[in-house]
């Protein structure tokens, strides 16, 4: 990318977060008991916020050909995210009515934007997860959340950072200690508040529309989560792909639910423990078990067709 | 084999403009709706989008299933919401009791008991009107905008090419993909796989939704070789791309876009200002007694 459009993508995103700080800024000064709640202007910030880290990340590692964008990776992000959207619009508790289990829903879709942005990159698995999550949010009639999508988006990207090193292997600890210490803050969190509702659990049917008690399964899951993630780890240890794989997604997956949750903090007015012991823990948590799952059997589906295809 | 969202020419009001126009305002008036709880201005919204869904010239026996289920969808939540007076304790702090319904039994002792509320009655409907309006405008999009324009579309906002072919080939494949699961569905199901009586445990379910997600992602990918193909040969991506139809805005589309955006910003300055919230009206609650 040449240096003066370098700076008008820069430019242009910091004048937005600029815009939108600025009209909330000035929105307290007219309206003294604006409530954060009642502007859907942060999530636009949010937006900003999410991009501008994509873009960062994008700066500091431009050199490496992870971030090229060819025929082949301009078909496979339409097919993910096309995916993607389809999948969510199947599970997401109406087309498809799959009884949850200890308040966690069957949500296989987010096993896609992992495993296509580790399979083929972080612009692949960007584009899977925030373009497919708008598109499901548009299929189902339900209207927006745009910071969820660069959340989803966040998932793919991160999922795809395994391709910046040529030695899958490099790095694989350093991931995996990040990822612990994220699901000990969270569960720690949980356990110093019990109490706190699952705000991603609905159950219209039961009367519950995200204010039941979260429940041991969901605060532990992302415990859970982990130590499958772990097993699958040393337990395909000799094929790097699938150990690869299942530990980015896992970073992925806290830091894009991480980014879209804690978001919720200024968007929605949320304590800090609400959004990550009432949205956080229940989304993420659960995501881990599918990613456990789901991703090694996609990677290893997709291995054999490569070599059927010899492509 | 691509299979195609239900599109054809329409003498419409939707078909009248350039669809980057179009797109232009459906985003804006989005964004706008999701300002306000207030039924009186959800109410303008939601005439504007029964206008665009009247004069659309979708016809309802091709679009019956996707009315259906948003309409069931939508009066299902708005009459729990109801019922149980939840989904709007963020927007009202307040109730007003216009009377309270005792079912004549009890289960284990527990007596139904239903709080009918002027809030409760008002956030139903804003509720509707809301969700109706972003709805309705959303269902009409495959029906109204021709595939062809897709990518082309998107590039007139200013994505660049890769991304403008990017979202056009998504658009395209979801209509393709949704018949594919239901293909490998109801392969699955002639082998006994049912999805409505998934067993065990959530580390054994979750297992047991490969045969679905698997089959229906690597058919897709192994399919992909043909267009990548396809689109190399054709030399995509060597230079600035063109496009086979040139789209010219007239008019009309900038009074279109100026119309969306100028209802963006109102509705943002609306909002900062803290008008457009939940409404209660007075002379309901004077007529309840209150």
């Amino acid at each position: 990318m040449s240096n003066s459009k370098l700076w008008s993508v820069v430019g242009a995103l910091v004048g937005v977060i600029v815009f939108f700080a600025g009209i909330i800024w000035i929105g307290g000064q007219i309206n003294p008991d604006l409530q954060l709640d009642e502007t859907a202007a942060l999530r636009f910030v949010f937006v900003g916020i999410g991009l501008l880290a994509v873009f960062v990340l994008y700066w500091l590692t431009k050199e490496n050909d992870a971030w090229e964008v060819g025929t082949r990776q301009v078909v496979y992000m339409a097919i993910g995210a096309a995916l993607y959207a389809v999948f969510s619009y199947l599970f997401n508790g109406t087309v498809f009515v799959v009884p949850s289990v200890s308040q966690v829903s069957l949500r296989p879709a987010i096993a896609l934007p992992m495993f296509f942005g580790y399979v083929f990159g972080p612009v692949v698995g960007f584009f899977t997860g925030a373009v497919g999550n708008m598109f499901g949010d548009a299929l189902t009639g339900f209207g927006l959340s745009p910071q969820w999508s660069i959340g989803n988006g966040l998932v793919g990207l991160i999922s795809g950072m395994a391709a910046l090193y040529v030695d899958k292997k490099k790095g694989l600890n350093t991931v995996l200690i990040v990822s612990a210490v994220l699901a000990a803050i969270a569960t720690i969190l949980w356990f110093l508040n019990p109490s706190q509702s699952n705000m991603m659990f609905f159950d219209p049917g039961a009367g519950i529309f995200g204010d039941a008690t979260i429940s041991a399964f969901a605060g532990l899951s992302a415990v859970v989560g982990f130590v499958l993630v772990l097993a699958v780890r040393y337990g395909f240890a000799s094929d790097m792909d699938i150990a690869a794989a299942v530990t980015w997604a896992m970073l992925g997956n806290f830091i894009g639910i991480g980014f879209a949750a804690v978001s919720d903090i200024w968007i929605n007015g949320f304590p800090p423990t609400v959004a990550i012991v009432g949205e956080f823990l229940p989304a993420a948590g659960p995501n881990m078990i599918f990613a456990a799952i789901l991703v090694p059997i996609l990677v290893r589906a997709w291995m054999s067709l490569q070599r059927q295809t010899g492509r | 084999m691509l299979v195609s969202w239900r599109y054809r020419s329409r003498r419409s009001l939707i078909q009248a403009f350039d669809p980057s126009a179009w797109l232009i305002f459906y985003a804006s008036f989005i964004a706008s709706t999701l300002f306000f709880w207030d039924l009186r201005i959800l109410a303008v919204f939601m005439l504007v989008a029964i206008i665009i869904v009247v004069t659309s010239g979708v016809m309802w026996s091709e679009s019956r299933r996707a009315w259906l289920f948003i309409g069931g969808f939508i009066i299902f939540f708005a009459v729990l919401t109801f019922l149980t007076g939840r989904g709007g304790v963020e927007v009202y702090t307040q109730e007003h009791v216009i009377r309270t319904l005792k079912a004549p039994f009890t289960l284990f002792g527990w007596r139904p008991t239903v709080d009918v509320t002027v809030e409760r009655i008002l956030f139903a409907l804003s509720q509707m009107a809301r969700v109706f309006a972003l709805a309705s405008t959303t269902i009409l999009i495959p029906y109204s905008l021709n595939p062809a324009h897709y990518g082309v579309a998107f590039r007139r906002l200013g994505l660049p090419d890769k991304i403008a072919y990017a979202m056009d080939l998504t658009m395209r494949f979801i209509p393709t993909f949704g018949r594919d699961f239901q293909l490998t569905l109801d392969a699955q199901k002639a082998r006994g796989y049912e999805l409505d009586k998934l067993q065990g445990g959530l580390i054994e379910q979750v297992r047991k939704l490969a045969p679905l997600v698997v089959p229906v992602t690597v058919h897709a990918l192994a399919g992909s070789e043909d267009i990548i193909d396809a689109m190399d040969l054709r030399a995509f991506g060597t230079g600035p791309r063109t496009w086979l139809i040139e789209l010219h805005y007239q008019t009309r589309d900038y009074i279109l876009i100026a119309i969306g955006v100028i209802v963006f910003l109102t509705s943002m300055a609306a909002s900062l200002l803290g008008l457009g919230q939940f409404w209660v009206p007075q002379t309901l609650l004077r007529i309840f007694g209150f």
